[in-house]
């Protein structure tokens, strides 16, 4: 039989089964999804799940006893797959395979990064700042980024093993994170800890190639947090203003995606996108994850891979849908029912306009780096795989 | 079925393979239900020079399939399987009989290079679940109109009798399946009606009236006109597989004889002084040679109610063709035949002549034809009144389009999004190659209209469609 199978049942239940190395995946959906996004969502559990263990292991484990109950590597992380489950119904994230910066004024940023960009030791290969899940700022070491781009997948594996894990709402974590798109094979040790408790808001996540390295990233921490404060940086956050759709100007828009697509290689950006809040009709998690399997919808039509097409307007009694995707960029936005097909139209132009005047707050252009490894030690392909390990031990 | 792409390099081009049938059976689980009699449950299987026990596996696979996806849905199993290389469809007609058909996927074979060997590459999401879904609904349909259901059979001669019944209709009907060609209509099928004024449509009515008075043993007629049905006296359901039957099977094969000049041996011998140009396309061929044996075609309609057996007389003049629809259990004398003959043929010869001239004057009246411009499909769900002006030969071996097939998948797809909320709505598609799809639902009716404007807006190309929509279909849907 084929590797790859679906089977659909009538009325639009969709049965997809997806098999990866030993492991099989099966999910069972009723949504609009098509079995190619399916199939997607069903790769992601299985990277999120190699995230914990790395692929090595995995297969490693299979080799020798093929019964093998993996269920006993991953007891407690049930949560973790619940949530990227519940994640993915209703982020557009994973979608667009992009992520979403916090808009900020660009100066904010800039501070912001150099603190980050300061504050290295050896081995150290990323540094996130993040607010309620929304990107502040990001640091990579440049060898790494030469070597291999970091994919907006492995962030929000990573994100949501953050968020799934309550145990790092206090105090400082060190764990063995694997980045599975990045490198399945082998493991980063990951620093995390919040800078506002008890809110819990700014989480700062530190990642090195060192598994020892904890009093130096930590102290990296010390320096950030020293940083932040000397320029009020915490304050400048927390008051930051959410994209609201209001600010586009056309009554009638209900919500968007934007995601741009003409970015130049070189400035080895992370795919992001911007979208505002979630407002009414749609504020309820039930009618969050109805517009989102609208999107999906959309989306699997513009990009079918036999026959994609540039523009789908679709009309409803509930509301209007307007999904367009040129060269530089990719949009898919929600408006009344009522709204006519001018305004529509219109309102594209308007939203260009928007973005354009706002892209320096809502994207992050040029990633900061910094150099910490030494040549000798470039290249990662050699595995540190870790098989007896706890997962999300505080120290 | 093997194309050429036009995609050529070199000297080496790159091969299409259209999808084609890779299998069909029928089975029914109750008939082996313990082990070791798998064999009882295959009832029709097609290929049948496949070994046994591979029969049995697939047959087998089948079924733990279904029962698999009646733990999620109880209600409503499985549709279809897709696969990498083929696609299989479900169908369970009658309760416990499943018909799955499987159908390859079309692939692109690559030609070998530098010493590697040629590859294939499987084109999985190109075919439409709807389009094959209703395919294979409809070759039930189409037994069924000729043979009764299965349970019937089944009762009156057991396993043995249902499936030499099967093996005669499914032998022959599946060569006619062109699956490469089939597309939207298919999922529609629906029948297209010939335009006619009130005059001409009330004269067809009264001829229709007096001979069921004359001809007390006719049950139900059906009146059709260059292929498109006038009126119809059968239930909806039954009317439209007919209508299939007789457009893509019975009229085809009768048209020849017609077009013959005059001193043609193949034309029909008629009465001494030329009353009328009538003759049976089903029954007697001669009217006047005793000796031949003649027979009618058996249908079977109302099914789900009534389950008549009927007669099928199908008699024809010029363009004109009358259904008469007898009880089967009477018996049709060549006399009978020669009654209807004299009745219906000159009544039908004036009537066929009759609605050609009033057709031309309604015609150059409405001036010259607007509809080429438009390139469309519409179908009314309520009468399954059909139209396209973008298929422009319907026979039973290809229905040829106007258009890329990949607009008319576009077009497929759009369908299958109607279907999902039984509301008014409207998609406007902007393909690749810069045409515009516009597909509007009002009020169980779909139009899918293709518009080749590479430069226009979903402004502009909305007001093309409602020009379209007021002259054609008077302002039917009314969504801006």
């Amino acid at each position: 039989t084929a590797s790859r199978e679906q089977l659909r049942v009538r009325y639009g239940h969709i049965i997809v089964f997806l098999q990866k190395g030993p492991l099989v995946l099966v999910s069972a959906s009723k949504s609009h999804q098509s079995e190619l996004q399916l199939r997607s969502e069903l790769l992601h559990v299985y990277h999120q799940i190699v995230s914990m263990l790395t692929q090595a292991s995995i297969n490693r484990i299979f080799q020798c006893r093929k019964n093998y109950d993996l269920r006993r590597l991953l007891f407690g992380s049930e949560r973790v797959l619940d949530a990227l489950l519940d994640v993915m119904e209703t982020e557009a994230g994973f979608l667009l395979s992009a992520v979403q910066c916090l808009p900020l004024a660009p100066s904010t940023r800039d501070t912001i990064s150099q603190i980050l960009q300061k504050a290295i030791t050896p081995n150290l290969v990323l540094s996130i700042l993040l607010y309620n899940g929304q990107l502040v700022s990001i640091v990579q070491e440049k060898m790494v980024i030469e070597d291999a781009r970091l994919k907006s997948t492995d962030l929000h594996l990573l994100l949501n093993l953050i968020r799934a894990s309550s145990a790092f709402q206090t105090g400082e974590i060190w764990t063995p994170i694997c980045l599975p798109c990045f490198n399945p094979d082998c493991y980063f040790y990951t620093y995390v800890a919040y800078l506002d408790p008890p809110d819990c808001t700014i989480c700062l996540v530190l990642l090195s190639t060192d598994k020892d390295a904890f009093y130096a990233v930590a102290e990296c921490k010390r320096k950030i947090e020293e940083g932040v404060r000397t320029h009020n940086a915490l304050q400048c956050i927390s008051k930051v203003q959410l994209c609201q759709v209001c600010h586009v100007g056309v009554a009638e828009l209900r919500h968007f995606l934007f995601k741009p697509l003409d970015v130049p290689d070189h400035h080895s950006q992370l795919p992001q996108f911007t979208s505002p809040e979630v407002e009414a009709p749609y504020s309820t998690e039930e009618k969050r994850i109805y517009l989102m399997d609208l999107y999906w919808h959309l989306h699997s039509r513009i990009h079918s891979t036999l026959r994609p097409i540039k523009l789908l307007y679709h009309a409803t009694q509930r509301e209007t849908l307007l999904a367009l995707v040129t060269g530089k960029f990719e949009m898919y936005a929600c408006f009344s029912p009522l709204v006519t097909k001018s305004t529509a139209i219109g309102a594209v132009t308007k939203l260009l306009r928007w973005i354009k005047k706002e892209e320096d707050c809502l994207f992050i252009r040029s990633p900061p780096k910094y150099s910490t490894t030494p040549p000798e030690a470039r290249g990662f392909s050699n595995s540190r795989v870790q098989t007896n390990k706890t997962l999300f031990g505080t120290i | 079925m093997l194309m050429i792409s036009p995609r050529m390099a070199s000297g080496m081009q790159e091969k299409q393979y259209t999808p084609s049938l890779l299998s069909f059976f029928i089975y029914n689980p109750k008939f082996g239900p313990r082990e070791g009699e798998e064999e009882k449950k295959i009832l029709f299987y097609h290929p049948s020079e496949v070994e046994k026990n591979e029969k049995i596996r697939n047959v087998g696979l089948c079924e733990a399939i279904v029962q698999f996806t009646r733990t999620f849905c109880p209600t409503k199993p499985a549709k279809s399987l897709h696969t990498q290389k083929n696609r299989q469809f479900f169908h369970e007609p009658e309760e416990n009989f499943w018909m799955v058909m499987v159908v390859r996927n079309p692939m692109i074979e690559k030609p070998s290079k530098d010493g590697k060997p040629a590859t294939i590459e499987y084109q999985e999401e190109e075919i439409l679940d709807s389009v094959y879904g209703a395919v294979l609904r409809q070759c039930y349909s189409m037994y069924k109109l000729f043979n009764g259901t299965f349970s019937r059979a089944f009762e009156a001669g057991g396993v043995e009798l249902l499936r030499q019944k099967l093996e005669k209709f499914f032998y022959r009907y599946l060569q006619t399946l062109h699956l490469q060609s089939c597309d939207l209509l298919d999922v529609f099928g629906g029948i297209s009606f010939f335009p006619l004024d009130k005059m001409t449509y009330l004269k067809i009515q009264s001829f229709v009236n007096r001979v069921e008075e004359s001809l007390s043993l006719v049950k139900y007629t059906a009146f059709l006109y260059n292929d498109q049905l006038i009126w119809s006296g059968l239930e909806q359901d039954d009317m439209r597989i007919l209508y299939k039957y007789l457009t893509t099977s019975l009229f085809p094969r009768h048209t020849e004889p017609e077009l013959a000049g005059r001193d043609s041996p193949l034309r029909p011998e008629v009465a001494g002084n030329l009353l009328h140009y009538g003759r049976f396309l089903t029954g007697p061929a001669n009217l006047k040679d005793p000796e031949a044996k003649f027979r009618f075609p058996r249908i079977f309609v109302n099914t789900e109610d009534s389950y008549e057996e009927l007669h099928l007389i199908v008699y024809k003049a010029m363009s004109a063709a009358v259904c008469f629809m007898i009880n089967a259990s009477v018996e049709l004398t060549r006399e009978f035949c020669e009654q209807l003959d004299a009745l219906v043929g000159p009544q039908l010869t004036l009537l066929a002549s009759d609605i050609c001239e009033q057709y031309n004057i309604n015609r150059r009246i409405s001036g010259p034809e607007k509809e080429p411009q438009f390139k469309f499909i519409y179908f009314n769900h309520m009468n399954l009144a059909e139209k396209s002006t973008i298929h422009m030969r319907k026979t039973a071996s290809v229905s040829l389009t106007s258009v890329h097939p990949d607009l008319m998948k576009i077009l497929g797809d759009i369908n299958c999004d109607f279907a999902r909320v039984d509301e008014d709505e409207e998609i406007i598609v902007k393909a690749m190659t810069d045409y515009w799809v516009v597909g509007k639902k009002s009020d169980q009716r779909e139009l899918y209209v293709i518009l080749n404007q590479k430069n226009a807006n979903l402004i502009e190309v909305n007001e093309e469609v409602k020009r379209l929509c007021a002259t054609q279909f008077n302002n039917i849907f009314f969504l801006d």
